[in-house]
């Protein structure tokens, strides 16, 4: 497609919008992707183009389609309905595929859409705003929504969309130099290294985020930190670069991450250390509810331990994950004697294939195949273990989900992190067993003045 | 959704439709939804209570409708008629019944009501507080949604 008709386009087709009762202050193209259409800002597009060919860039993000040589300036390609998850066609060998060339105000770059349609001008105020219930996208990148004709068109923010990145990484900068000031001035290290490293850590956060849906932020940037110097020396003497290039090089980023006993049972002296942070429960009743369970290993230990610590109660233990291939086992788990701790092989009872669970420890554990992020219906809890997995949300879900644990909580209710997360909250008291740190929620109303850390003897 | 009910009703949905349809069945992939959907166009609704309490919610096309039906009774339908409409709720009856039964073996106790078909266009379904279960199916007469929401009772 060389140019796109614009006079067909302004006059007669539409003959709903053109009808003059209503100023036109607003032309935007209009292109389908995946099936539906959107608009864009007509002030947005610089060109409109078929390119067949674009250089692959090796390590870039997943709709990143390559670069392309626009007439000596070398622009990004990128494949929108891989952005907008999508599904896409394999383009055609040979075939070019339809491009629009948009200026954002930082740069120039290409979008590849399935089909081009035509220029339309209408009133800014016929745009209507996304309407907050549509919390399945994004709505932060769209400028609203047009009817127009039979169609409802999308208008996309490209400013928005294309500056994310950006704007993600720039919390996570700040965070550090509020962090890193005393400490730069102290060992006196020079303003080039540490951009440097900077920047390695805004190459490690986005690679991260990619291949492990793994976010840094402020819950885990003192570890994260941590790692990528303990990091930088592994890998310079394995002669290999810092940067992550491959999803299992991201695994070895992450494996020391993990708390103690990740997808397995805990053994006694680590469940000790959760016990002497549980709460004093007065109902006959405990409750505990255990986000990210995967397999199950730890639901039971946590099952233990309850059962346990509080004798003469009912305990239940509600288990969730969205992993449904993990979790479809944990009802039934079995395991054999081998490293298995006393206490756990105490509820269980030897059948063919190795130890089961004993009826009464399942009928305590519910486990439901479960997005943490949809509604929550159960009742408040006593307990909340929920290691590791509020780093694979993004930051805003981060402190929601803290908000909605906050909410779930009884008060005086334990909260049971990842071993290398931490946040501050003055609604929230530090609890500390050894290495492992657990948070007592506080009545409504009452609240620290600086968050305190005491030592559970 | 408790992981105990999800195999019950996979299970159920494909034995039946591979025989009433006598065709392949495909599955797609299993995934949640928070509270509303969109219905594609034709929904028969089998409300569910006991231990539990939810309803599974049978999404098709009006096309998908009519195509099923049509084999269903061994004659081509044109519309979606009275006849149409009976069998698809039946259909629905027929799944979500074989489903029970299997939970009632495993020792959960469910009862069903009798199924609704609700027809029309732009329409959605909520459940407040009830994310669902999507069991996606691909028939050669098109795409099947099942919408599991259940709810374990406080």
């Amino acid at each position: 497609m060389g140019s796109v008709d614009t006079k067909a386009a302004e006059g007669g087709r539409q003959p709903r919008i053109s009808e003059g009762r209503e100023k036109v202050d607003f032309k935007m193209i209009t292109f389908s992707v995946g099936g539906k259409e959107y608009g864009i800002d007509i002030m947005k597009v610089k060109e409109i183009s078929k390119i067949d060919r674009y250089t692959y860039v090796p390590n870039g993000s997943p709709f990143l389609r390559g670069v392309y040589n626009l007439r000596g300036d070398i622009i990004p390609i990128i494949d929108l309905r891989t952005m907008f998850h999508l599904s896409v066609k394999p383009p055609e060998r040979g075939k070019s595929e339809n491009v629009i060339i948009l200026t954002t105000e930082e740069q120039v770059m290409g979008i590849i859409v399935d089909t081009i349609d035509k220029v339309v001008g209408i009133a800014s105020e016929r745009i209507k705003p996304p309407h907050p219930l549509f919390n399945d996208i994004n709505i932060q990148y769209l400028s609203g929504v047009v009817e127009l004709g039979d169609f409802l068109y999308i208008v996309l923010d490209v400013d928005r969309i294309f500056s994310v990145q950006e704007k993600a990484a720039k919390p996570i900068e700040a965070a550090l130099d509020e962090n890193e000031a005393p400490s730069v001035a102290g060992a006196g290290a020079s303003p080039a290294e540490e951009d440097e490293s900077d920047v390695e850590l805004g190459f490690i956060t986005e690679t991260l985020a990619a291949f492990k849906g793994f976010s840094v932020t402020p819950l885990n940037l003192v570890w994260v930190k941590g790692r990528l110097s303990e990091w930088r020396e592994l890998r310079s003497s394995a002669g290999l670069p810092v940067q992550l290039s491959k999803a299992e090089e991201a695994d070895d980023f992450l494996e020391s991450f993990f708390s103690p006993y990740t997808a397995e049972f805990w053994d006694d002296e680590y469940a000790k250390k959760v016990e002497a942070l549980l709460p004093e429960v007065s109902a006959g009743a405990v409750s505990a509810w255990n986000p990210g369970c995967g397999k199950g290993y730890e639901t039971y230990s946590v099952a233990a331990i309850l059962l346990r610590h509080y004798a003469k109660k009912r305990v239940k233990v509600w288990a969730n994950d969205n992993d449904l291939l993990g979790i479809s086992m944990a009802p039934t788990l079995s395991f054999h004697e081998e490293g298995v701790p006393k206490s756990i092989k105490a509820l269980a009872s030897k059948g063919r294939n190795g130890y089961t669970f004993k009826q009464e420890i399942k009928d305590s554990i519910l486990f439901e195949y479960h997005d943490i992020v949809h509604p929550n219906p159960f009742p408040d809890v006593d307990v909340i273990v929920a290691r590791d997995i509020l780093s694979f949300f993004n930051s805003s879900n981060q402190a929601s989900l803290i908000g909605l644990f906050r909410a779930k909580l009884r008060p005086g209710g334990l909260l049971l992190i990842g071993q290398n997360e931490r946040f501050e909250d003055h609604a929230w008291h530090e609890v500390q067993k050894g290495e492992l740190t657990g948070y007592i929620r506080l009545p409504d109303g009452e609240s620290e003045d600086s968050p305190k850390r005491s030592e559970v003897k | 959704m408790r992981v105990e009910y999800i195999n019950p009703f996979v299970e159920a949905t494909f034995s039946v439709l591979k025989e009433v349809l006598n065709a392949k069945v495909e599955r797609g992939e299993l995934y949640l939804k928070p509270s509303s959907h969109p219905v594609l166009g034709v929904a028969a609704i089998v409300g569910l209570a006991g231990d539990v309490e939810g309803r599974v919610l049978f999404d098709m096309s009006r096309e998908t409708a009519v195509a099923i039906a049509s084999i269903m009774n061994g004659e081509e339908l044109q519309d979606l008629d009275e006849l149409g409409k009976a069998t698809i709720a039946e259909l629905a009856n027929m799944i979500t019944a074989q489903a029970v039964t299997k939970l009632h073996d495993l020792g959960f106790r469910f009862d069903l009501t009798p199924p609704a078909l609700i027809t029309g266009q732009n329409m959605e379904v909520s459940s407040p507080n009830v994310e669902a279960l999507i069991v996606p199916v691909m028939l050669p007469q098109g795409k099947l949604e099942i919408n599991v929401a259940i709810r374990e009772r406080a």
